[in-house]
């Protein structure tokens, strides 16, 4: 019999027809390649050494206009320009203003178990909720994926994270992760396959542990999986996509290098605080300080659920801080908007913005000197929101709301 | 002259300190991109680096964590850094080192036993690095062969135009 598998090595065996296992160095076809305005125009300066600018496969490559979208300035709009020009040669998708944050795009239309996909960008390992083995790459990797449709890996060694039992109603996937991050660092996943089980995971909603998987890159993985289980399934069928499902999940005696268990009731709402993210406490340590900007979205929480927390919280309540929220993508802020919480955000003080990653990175909307921002993004790096002298928290949903309304960090009584 | 230690930097330096996200927009051309090298934790890092040639930058574990922002490595190798030694590295960091062929050595406790100034001789068929002003010599991981093939041909690219594709 052959030797079992994590997760991470069964979707490569699958996808080059032949069993391999962690340290095995394999070229492996890809199902997608995408790139953003933040990384796509050096990855078709690559193409050009390489001289090409024509893609594998049209329908297996997606460019999106995300990072800096609507256009704040010249530059960017030329960058956008330069975009269209190389979809248009192509016959590519691009995805334009307002349509929302590249991996939230790729979630919608194309991620599914056991695809193998490739993104210009750090956060391309959230496609693993879906249990597909996704990971970012820099321009040069992903020029040669473009134009080939392979690339090379090591098949990574897995860490797996087993959480099991039921979370207190105010803690939320969000808050597991920053105590996941808290316990095992920074590094302390590099070169793995984040595995998550147990059935707190398996209770989750897919947007719930889309959150977990799009922060494995935070402790240094190459990608973070999850079972492809009936919710992947429900998730799917919402896209009308169910006929991409297929059933995923570790063999029983597969190898880990790592293994965290978990016991979830035992986990209060956390806040990652500056400037790194495994700078973790509960949010009570931190409850009272002051804060100048709530922003709620990215491609960490800004779905539907996101949404439907902090509206549930923020209704016929006033926003003491300045609040704002970017949708992850179009088709979230129109079922936000039929919903009503649209409505509800915007009466309770909000900025409502389009679609994109906004305040994520700072370019179309930044931090002042001394301002400090509670976020529920992934990153609090020094500068990230656009300025070296700013403060970031990460938190939930939930808490962001709460603070919202005080001012100050504030726990999470709900 | 053998390359001699600019920087000794601590664990978890991201890809925003290397150079912050802000400035991607606006230039391809990396030798003007590389003036914003480390702004934000070490101002006069661009300028000592252009005083002098042949470079290496140490730091301790997990260097260049964060996004997948490949001017990272291209700006540092535009100051004229050669080598890169680090206890360990982030993934995308890693690879993209290579891809355009600049070397990216992972060596135990480097940060510890090398001081800024020091002057280095690096061995890759052999895994050794010599501290020529220390007289001490350290033992590296040896670099995996098919990283190794890419560094050899110069990066990526010219790897795949000498193949034909992978
Ligand atoms: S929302 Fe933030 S983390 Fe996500 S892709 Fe955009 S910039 Fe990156």
């Amino acid at each position: 019999m052959n030797q079992a598998q994590t997760m991470a090595e069964k979707i490569l065996s699958n996808k080059i027809k032949k069993d391999v296992y962690a340290g095995d160095m394999i070229i492996s076809p890809i199902d997608l390649a995408f790139a953003h305005d933040g990384t796509l125009p050096l990855a078709i300066e690559k193409m050009e050494e390489m001289e090409s600018r024509k893609v594998f496969d049209k329908d297996r490559v997606l460019v999106i206009c995300d990072h800096a979208s609507p256009s704040p300035s010249e530059k960017v709009s030329n960058v956008h320009i330069m975009m269209r020009r190389f979809a248009k040669e192509n016959g590519l998708r691009l995805y334009e203003n307002g349509d929302g944050i590249c991996h939230q795009i790729v979630l919608e239309k194309f991620s599914a178990p056991y695809k193998v996909i490739v993104g210009a960008d750090s956060h391309t390992c959230t496609h693993g909720g879906l249990g597909a083995f996704a990971t970012g790459m820099g321009s040069t990797d992903i020029a040669a994926a473009m134009i080939y449709g392979k690339t090379w890996f090591k098949v990574p060694e897995a860490y797996k994270i087993e959480a099991n039992g039921t979370l207190k109603t105010n803690v939320f996937s969000k808050d597991l992760f920053l105590y996941i991050a808290g316990k095992i660092g920074a590094d302390g996943a590099t070169y793995m396959s984040l595995e998550f089980l147990g059935s707190t995971i398996r209770d989750m909603s897919i947007e719930s542990r889309l959150t977990m998987t799009n922060m494995a890159i935070e402790v240094g993985a190459k990608c973070g999986i999850m079972e492809g289980d009936e919710r992947t399934k429900e998730f799917l069928r919402r896209y009308g996509r169910e006929k991409e499902f297929k059933e995923l999940s570790p063999d029983k005696d597969a190898a880990y290098k790592e293994e965290l268990y978990i016991d979830s009731e035992d986990i209060e709402p956390m806040v990652a605080y500056p400037h790194k993210v495994d700078n973790v406490a509960p949010v009570s340590d931190y409850a009272g300080l002051e804060i100048d900007q709530v922003c709620i979205g990215s491609c960490t929480n800004g779905r539907l659920e996101d949404l439907r927390i902090a509206a549930k919280i923020l209704k016929g309540k006033k926003s003491k801080s300045r609040l704002v929220v970017y949708p992850a993508s179009r088709d979230i802020l129109i079922k936000a908007i039929k919903e009503g919480l649209i409505d509800i955000l915007v009466d309770a003080g909000a900025a409502v913005c389009p679609p994109g990653c906004g305040f994520c990175i700072g370019r179309t909307i930044a931090l002042g000197d001394g301002e400090v921002a509670l976020s529920t993004q992934n990153r609090n790096f020094k500068g990230r929101m656009g300025n070296n002298n700013a403060e970031i928290y990460l938190c939930s949903p939930a808490t962001a709301a709460v603070s919202a309304i005080n001012g100050k960090i504030t726990y999470p009584d709900i | 002259m053998s390359p001699e230690v600019l920087r000794v930097f601590p664990s978890d330096i991201n890809t925003d300190e290397i150079i912050s996200g802000k400035y991607k927009y606006d230039e391809l051309d990396m030798g003007r991109l590389a003036v914003h090298t480390f702004e934000s934790i070490d101002k006069s890092f661009y300028n000592d680096a252009k005083s002098k040639k042949d470079l290496i930058i140490v730091a301790a574990k997990n260097f260049g964590c964060g996004s997948s922002r490949e001017q990272a490595p291209q700006v540092l190798k535009a100051c004229g850094i050669s080598c890169i030694i680090a206890e360990s590295f982030a993934r995308i960091f890693y690879r993209n080192c290579f891809n355009i062929g600049l070397p990216a050595i992972e060596c135990k406790d480097i940060a510890e036993k090398v001081s800024k100034g020091d002057e280095l001789e690096i061995d890759f068929e052999a895994g050794t690095i010599k501290n020529l002003t220390k007289g001490e010599t350290y033992k590296f991981k040896p670099i995996p062969n098919y990283i190794r093939e890419i560094l050899d041909a110069g990066g990526l690219i010219p790897l795949l135009k000498k193949k034909g594709g992978f």
